[in-house]
């Protein structure tokens, strides 16, 4: 991938002016690598959710064997889901800055908006009954939450934990790990520029309380989805490329942190992919100590969340295969991801191949959902958020039926 | 209580009584649109210093900002009251109302000089875009031609500085870094496209 020869080509293109005005370096070369392309543009999330009779449910494809049902409707902007041990489902969004309770999730499915007015709260996180939500650079903890829907009370733990407040990816993607402890990743806050590496572009974990922050990866530019391992219980983490540097990429990234490399490198924002170096951010050997990505995810197909199969409902080459969710390109003439691809590994190589697609209509170029978040059920069967329609969908496999047809 | 009678009153007064005789009404379209226009331009073309011009933007744009609005995601004390009472219904229709209104360009004069030299920020900076080439807007970006050039500086500022929790991230990181001279260069040339 040559990030550099497609900044040739689209120089060209741009209009130089007479008396060139002092704009940083990296604006000037992202322009003129970079078409003014209507095409190239941020989506927007409906506000509005889409009616159940409205999903694209006949557009969506999965291997034989399985199906797509609608699990719940009504939760505009849906992004991050969590099922509480006590049997509520909670919804998280993005820029509704709502979070919502799907009480009785298997029965009445009861929609309530316990939060709103915050500022991106994508995060969601639970402990011995407490909902931890995050939001930019608030974290609130909901005590006894399965029992107070109605009257929500939290506790604001911001000034514990510390985030910083840039809106430039300032939404978290929060989980409690094996150890206990809370991953927060904390964004690069920009598109590409030097971060400052002990604020930003790397993966925090704490106690639950705020205290004892410690940095488990850096050079991590955006991360909207990790899981751990099943066996060997290292952390996996997508990796979101950069902007503006052409159609092809650099792609993002799908990433393990091996157990004894706790605050790693992962190069941005000198290195990106297999060792595309930063064409802006440019310094001598830029992927020097990197870890490289154990698979590349698509340029610009926006890599969030990562689930490790455990389940017993699929076929059996499903077990510890991790499914992910690709949100979708903006930053790229032609469309790619919206949909849900599957990750292999074999002798240390990881193979990538689709799993849910149908929601990117190549002939258009268009798209009609928005995969986000992937939530393993009891049964084995998963859940698939969508920001664009604001539903969930349930994946299940129905091994008698394939059977019945062979 | 009688809309048509507050609209003798002041604007600032007459939104505050449209607010507190709100919830004991279901207000017609028609009424919405004056409570409005007290501060907007009563065709949606605002004449008030930092206040934006309403018409002709996107529809999408309209809703959506209406719904962050309404949920305190985007803070703006002068409509929290106003928009708190208004469902989503009453929001799809204000948005295809101002939507299709003609936009009229503000009494304000773009300063040539900074138009070009916001012409040049514009290329770089990828404008159109998402703004379209004609700086009209699309979907949740707000038109930009014809806005008023107080409002604009003020929101870009906003921006810039992370004062506008509810913008959209990739604004923030287009506006990143610039003078309080180059945003002002910027809404110079969009308000005279």
């Amino acid at each position: 991938m040559a990030v550099t020869a497609l900044g040739g080509a689209a120089f060209a293109q741009a209009t130089a002016p007479a008396a060139p005005p002092p704009v940083s370096d990296i604006v000037r070369k992202q322009a003129e690598r970079s078409k003014q392309d209507v095409n190239l543009r941020g989506h927007p999330v409906p506000p509005i959710a889409t009616p159940r009779d409205k999903l694209p449910m006949d557009r969506i494809k999965v291997p034989e064997g399985f199906k797509v049902e609608v699990f719940a409707t009504g939760l505009a902007g849906a992004r991050m889901m969590l099922l509480s041990p006590k049997g509520t489902l909670f919804v998280s969004t993005r820029t509704l800055g709502r979070v919502y309770a799907v009480a009785d999730p298997f029965g009445k499915k009861e929609v309530k908006t316990i939060a709103q007015g915050l500022t991106q709260p994508n995060g969601l996180a639970m402990k011995d009954g407490s909902l931890f939500v995050a939001a930019n650079k608030q974290v609130l903890r909901f005590d006894d939450i399965d029992a107070t829907l109605d009257a929500p009370k939290s506790v604001d733990l911001s000034e514990k934990f510390n985030l910083p407040g840039d809106l430039s990816h300032g939404w978290r993607y929060t989980e409690f790990g094996p150890d206990g402890k809370l991953y927060i990743p904390v964004g690069a806050n920009c598109n590409i520029c030097e971060i400052n590496p002990g604020t930003h572009a790397h993966i925090r974990r704490y106690d639950a309380d705020g205290s004892n922050m410690e940095i488990v990866a850096r050079g991590v530019r955006n991360t909207v989805g990790f899981d751990w391992h099943p066996v060997t219980k290292e952390l996996w983490f997508t990796d979101n490329g950069r902007d503006w540097a052409g159609n092809e990429g650099p792609e993002d990234e799908l990433n393990r942190l091996p157990k004894d490399k706790v605050g790693a490198n992962f190069g941005f924002p000198y290195c990106h992919a297999n060792k595309v170096a930063d064409p802006d951010v440019v310094r001598p050997d830029p992927c020097a100590g990197v870890i490289l990505p154990k698979a590349l995810m698509g340029p610009h197909a926006a890599a969030l969340s990562i689930k490790w199969y455990t389940g017993d409902m699929f076929p059996a080459k499903y077990k510890n295969v991790a499914f992910i969710a690709r949100h979708g390109s903006w930053n790229r003439e032609k469309k790619i991801g919206y949909d849900v691809v599957m990750a292999t590994e074999k002798n240390g190589k990881v193979k990538v191949e689709p799993f849910l697609t149908g929601l990117l209509d190549e002939k258009t170029n268009s798209f009609h959902g928005r995969p986000v978040h992937i939530l393993q059920l009891k049964d084995g069967s998963l859940l698939v958020s969508d920001e664009n329609n604001g539903a969930i969908y349930r994946i299940t496999y129905d091994g008698k039926a394939r059977t019945a047809r062979l | 209580m009688n809309l048509k009678l507050l609209s003798t009153l002041a604007p600032p007064a007459l939104a505050l009584a449209a607010f507190l005789c709100a919830p004991a009404m279901a207000a017609s379209l028609a009424e919405r649109v004056e409570t409005c226009g007290a501060c907007h331009g009563e065709d949606g073309n605002a004449r008030m210093p930092r206040l934006p011009s309403l018409a002709g933007q996107p529809n999408f744009y309209l809703m959506n900002q209406l719904i962050l609005i309404r949920e305190g995601v985007r803070k703006i004390p002068e409509m929290e009251a106003l928009a708190k009472e208004l469902k989503d219904e009453d929001i799809l229709e204000l948005a295809a109302h101002y939507a299709a209104a003609p936009s009229k360009r503000s009494e304000e004069t773009p300063d040539p000089a900074l138009a070009a030299r916001g012409a040049q920020l514009a290329a770089s900076h990828h404008c159109a875009s998402c703004h379209t080439p004609a700086l009209t807007g699309q979907e949740q970006m707000p038109r930009l031609a014809g806005q008023r050039i107080d409002y604009m500086v003020e929101s870009l500022k906003a921006m810039r500085d992370n004062r506008r929790t509810s913008a959209d991230p990739l604004m923030v990181e287009t506006v990143v870094g610039l003078s309080d001279h180059d945003l002002a260069a910027l809404a110079h040339f969009a308000a005279s496209k």
